[in-house]
């Protein structure tokens, strides 16, 4: 009778009619039988701590059932007798098997309690406790299925504990994250949970106690950082002035300097490098700009296609970059190596090598660009009187976005294009970053060691290419916040603005670079004149000269080292 | 200077080329499937939309085209699920993209406006969607969510525009299927299951499929053809075996053929007004006098719920009044609800509402209001036979009454019996005159 006004409901939204609720009846609707499940594990026992929580609407329709008498009150029998009956369903929904043998429970305390609602109507909170006996004393797989009420809508969590066994593996955590149903997240960006399955492995190997599943709403960073990023992004999608902008920029290249002073970025290999074979001052500046260059590009490319294809996941692509990196300083070393060993001539001795710690994780953020994978499709012309002319492709609609007519967001897909755009011209920017570089001599001219000896041109490209090589290791790896910068202005619809920031943090990383490049040139000069002013070159000369003649080989061997360091530490 | 060319040149070509690599390395990570509901589903693809737009927003929460769309997938999941427990969240969600972004804002206008019409606000919801237009008049969702509100609000020749204008813009299942009903109201059923059909060839989530499968059984059960009505449930609960609308749709079936226990299954999923009322009147027509009254307890108890929350929708009110024997409640339901929209559903039920409470003058013109915009259903034809026959109009009562049971013979397990008794007895009458 009421179809066509349920059909016109149904194609925006919801098939029965429901108004908003200032003051919500149940926080997850007035429909839903909510059920929580906790298992807890012993060496000969398997327990279960059921919790039902229902709504308004299923409490009054179990009420019929629960009324024995048919009287129309719910006597203190009643209810026990309900309880007893309606755990013992629970008992037969919820499949449990240890080890392939299914477990029969016995139910004890039933408890069923009524809790004044909404509109004058009553909720309900049934809880039993099961028990079955299980041998679990060695390596054995639990698995749980709750097919109780299973049709019903509502959240359905099961959490899993062991009590004096192992847990090894787990498919559920160990803690509620509703207090065992008595707070629901209000968190927009938390779906109800719907848990109806669970596997634990009991025994083996493994972290003692339990192990944790999915943490249900970790926020992609620190807490710290989140907060400050969502300021910037309410900075950023608010008014854009010249003041905002210009902090905004200053911010980014100051954040840019503070990420490159964290270990990482290759200050290592550039060390060593240097150490290898006497760095000058344009080589710190060429490193520098190399690193600018490397990190910009890769931000850029890395952020347009994760905002272009949602198939791309951002830890993999930080992965599969932090190998490459690897890889590369690897060939650097192998290159360096490659020229240590000929023969050559030695006139400085190097015995200072820089070790940076390599701790710098990147925090996995996964950046992958929200709803999108819609496709657009415009075959004009149609008109509905003629329904049989309109055409029909095949998987012309992209089903979810079109079904809902609604929020299909167009606006990212412009702001993708403008990006790309943008991000073309950014390339001639860090060139002029780098360009200082021709401009300072320093007055130490000699193509020092290992060099000196293959010498010309071949030589001027290899060192070249392995400057090029250390620049490019140290900022192919996207820094995750400056990645989130660029998506967040992406999404903003401030693409342009995103890409300056982008190249702002890398203006800011390569002047911390070149700084400790130079710093290492100028260290590196001050002991080799003290080395030869204070006349230790005599007590020195035969040990030195031993000692330098394996320096450029050492140093090669370390940069190979900290090159399979950073692949490996991508892939763990 | 050509050195230094030559050096950028060398490393921009090394690390496009790494790039590259990586890229292409990366690239085969498919979304991985939700492992604990692929088991017991097909992959949910509305899920995964939500799950990735959640991410996203938590790692941009800025991104303000990202909460209008979260907020429209909360609602398309509402309408799925059929739990409008998730309307606040889509609210919310709408209402932070609007924050973020007050100006020019269509997407989250867009959700607002759709959410309105899911609440039966549909001034409300021609507004949000006069504004979104403002903003945007290439919005196809806008255009999509005036068509319904208009439609429900009475206005026809607006509607109509409003969904061509929507097929113009993005011809795709929601225009189709809103095209359909179009149609399907000015009474041009044929082509609107052609378009319905159009609408199911563009689908491809099986959520999706569901929806146009029962759309087309309804259409299927609205001229009489079980038959084709139950394949057409049956596929929908192919593609999806907790489609609400196919499930309601297979228990109307059920009912016509005596077995009223897939009602029986609909109302404890889920409890809503009009299906519980339904229920109970199928109940109490087949002599199950006690459970009957048990829905009716349980209708009048969702619809206190409804009205505690602030709700209005005067049809289920006056539904419910009906099945209560207040057939005056159900005409003051009914009269409000009419000064609200004026669509043929309300016509039809403040007529049958006046009727009920004995006053058929009055409702001869409603009731003949809702068959004025061509509609074809059978039960407007059933309701006005009924009143012609109070009246004293033998002829046109016959003539109504025969539309009806000629449209669907089943239209109705209580009331087709009845509108069979009445032609019968008007033939044998109209035969001695």
């Amino acid at each position: 009778m009421n179809r066509y006004a349920a059909l016109v409901g149904a194609l925006v939204a919801g098939a029965l009619l429901w108004p908003a609720a200032p003051a919500q009846a149940h926080p997850l609707g007035k429909f839903s039988v909510n059920q929580y499940a906790g298992l807890t594990l012993r060496a000969d026992l398997v327990e279960v701590s059921a919790v039902v929580d229902a709504a308004e609407l299923p409490t009054l329709q179990d009420r019929s059932r629960a009324d024995g008498d048919g009287d129309g009150v719910l006597q203190d029998a009643e209810l026990e007798r309900y309880a007893e009956a309606e755990c013992g369903r629970l008992a037969d929904g919820f499949a449990v098997t240890a080890g392939g043998q299914r477990l029969a429970w016995s139910v004890s305390s039933p408890v069923y309690t009524l809790t004044s609602g909404t509109g004058g109507l009553e909720t309900s909170r049934l809880e039993c406790e099961l028990a079955a006996p299980a041998r679990l004393d060695g390596i054995a797989e639990v698995r749980a299925d709750n097919g109780y009420r299973a049709d019903r809508v509502g959240w359905r969590e099961i959490t899993a504990t062991g009590d004096g066994v192992r847990l090894s593996s787990s498919t559920v955590p160990v803690e509620s994250v509703t207090g065992r149903l008595r707070a629901y997240p209000q968190d927009l960006l938390t779906s109800a949970l719907d848990v109806r399955t669970a596997t634990v492995q009991v025994g083996g190997d493994g972290t003692p106690g339990a192990v944790a599943g999915r943490p249900l709403d970790m926020p992609a960073g620190p807490g710290l950082l989140a907060a400050a990023q969502e300021r910037v992004e309410a900075a950023l999608g608010g008014r854009l002035t010249p003041v905002v902008v210009g902090l905004a920029f200053l911010l980014a290249v100051l954040l840019g300097a503070g990420h490159a002073v964290l270990p990482g970025h290759g200050k290592t290999v550039m060390a060593a490098y240097f150490a290898g074979r006497r760095g000058r001052i344009r080589d710190a500046l060429a490193v520098g700009g190399a690193v600018t260059f490397a990190h910009t590009g890769a931000v850029l490319v890395v952020g347009l296609l994760l905002s272009t294809s949602t198939a791309l996941a951002g830890e993999r692509v930080l992965t599969v970059l932090g190998v490459a990196s690897g890889v590369l300083v690897v060939l650097v070393g192998a290159g360096m190596l490659i020229t240590a060993r000929r023969p050559h001539t030695h006139t400085h001795s190097h015995d200072h090598t820089h070790s940076h710690g390599h701790g710098h994780g990147h925090g996995g953020h996964p950046h992958t660009h929200g709803p999108g994978g819609h496709a657009h499709h415009h075959d004009h012309g149609h008109h509905h009187h003629e329904p049989s002319d309109s055409p029909s492709e095949p998987g012309k609609a992209s089903g979810p976005g079109e079904a809902n007519g609604p929020g299909e967001a167009d606006g990212p897909g412009e702001a993708r294009k403008q990006g790309k755009a943008n991000g073309s011209s950014e390339a001639s920017g860090t060139e002029e970053a780098s360009g200082p570089g021709k401009a300072s001599g320093s007055g130490r001219a000699d193509n020092s060691g290992a060099l000196a000896g293959s010498g010309g041109r071949g030589g001027r490209l290899r060192r070249r290419l392995g400057l090029a090589g250390i620049g490019l290791a140290g900022g192919l790896v996207p820094s995750p916040s400056a990645l989130v910068v660029l998506l967040g202005a992406i999404g903003l619809g401030r693409a342009g603005l995103g890409v300056a920031l982008v190249v702002a943090y890398g203006l800011g990383m390569a002047a911390t670079l070149t700084a400790v490049g130079l710093l290492l040139v100028v260290a590196q000069n001050r002991l080799s004149h003290l080395i030869t002013a204070r006349g230790w070159a005599g007590r020195l000369s035969r040990l030195g000269g031993r000692a330098a003649a394996g320096a450029p080989t050492a140093t090669a061997a370390l940069v190979v080292v900290v090159g399979l360091g950073i692949g490996l530490r991508a892939l763990a | 200077m050509r050195r230094n060319l030559i050096r950028f040149g060398l490393a921009g070509v090394l690390g496009v080329g790494l790039l590259g690599a990586a890229a292409v390395v990366a690239r085969p990570d498919a979304p991985t499937p939700v492992a604990q509901t692929a088991t017991q589903q097909p992959v949910d693809v509305l899920a995964q939309r939500i799950a990735r737009a959640q991410q996203q927003l938590r790692a941009v929460p800025g991104d303000w085209p990202g909460w209008a769309a979260l907020g429209a997938a909360y609602l398309e999941q509402a309408r799925i699920t059929a739990d409008p427990g998730l309307y606040p969240k889509a609210e919310e969600a709408a209402l932070r993209s609007l924050r973020l972004r007050p100006d020019g804002n269509s997407d989250g206008l867009v959700v607002l406006g759709a959410l309105a019409n899911a609440r039966h606000d549909f001034a409300a919801a021609r507004d949000r969607a006069r504004e979104a237009l403002a903003a945007n008049d290439h919005d196809a969702g806008a255009y999509g969510v005036l068509a319904d509100a208009l439609t429900q609000l009475g206005d026809a020749p607006g509607a109509t525009a409003a969904v061509q204008r929507m097929l113009d813009l993005r011809p795709g299942l929601a225009a189709y299927a809103r095209a359909s009903y179009d149609l399907e109201l000015r009474g041009q059923v044929a082509d609107a299951e052609t378009l319905m059909r159009q609408a199911l060839d563009n689908a491809v989530d099986p959520h999706d499929v569901a929806f146009c499968q029962a759309q087309l059984g309804d259409l299927a059960f609205g001229r009489g053809d079980l038959a084709a009505a139950e394949a057409a449930y049956t596929a929908a609960l192919a593609a999806d075996p907790s489609a609400f609308g196919a499930q309601h749709g297979m228990a109307r079936i059920g009912a016509v053929r005596g077995d009223l226990e897939g009602y029986g299954r609909l109302v404890a999923r889920m409890p809503a007004t009009s299906t519980l009322v339904e229920y109970a009147t199928l109940l109490r027509a087949a002599g199950r006098q006690a459970e009957s009254d048990q829905q009716i307890e349980l209708a009048a108890a969702a619809e206190g719920l409804f009205a505690a929350n602030g709700g209005a929708d005067g049809l289920a009110a006056a539904e419910l009044a009906l099945a209560q024997g207040r057939p005056e409640d159900a005409v003051t339901a009914a009269r409000a609800e009419w000064g609200r929209r004026q669509h043929p559903d309300v016509a039809d039920m403040l007529a049958w509402s006046l009727h009920s409470a004995g006053r058929d003058a009055e409702a001869l013109p409603y009731a003949r209001r809702a068959i004025a915009g061509g509609s074809r259903a059978a039960v407007y034809a059933y309701h006005l036979g009924m009143i012609e026959l109070g009246l004293g109009q033998p002829e046109a009562a016959r003539a109504s009454l025969a539309r009806a049971l000629d449209t669907n013979p089943h239209f109705s397990p209580v009331d087709a019996p009845l509108a069979r008794r009445a032609l019968a007895g008007l033939r044998t009458s109209g035969g001695n005159r």
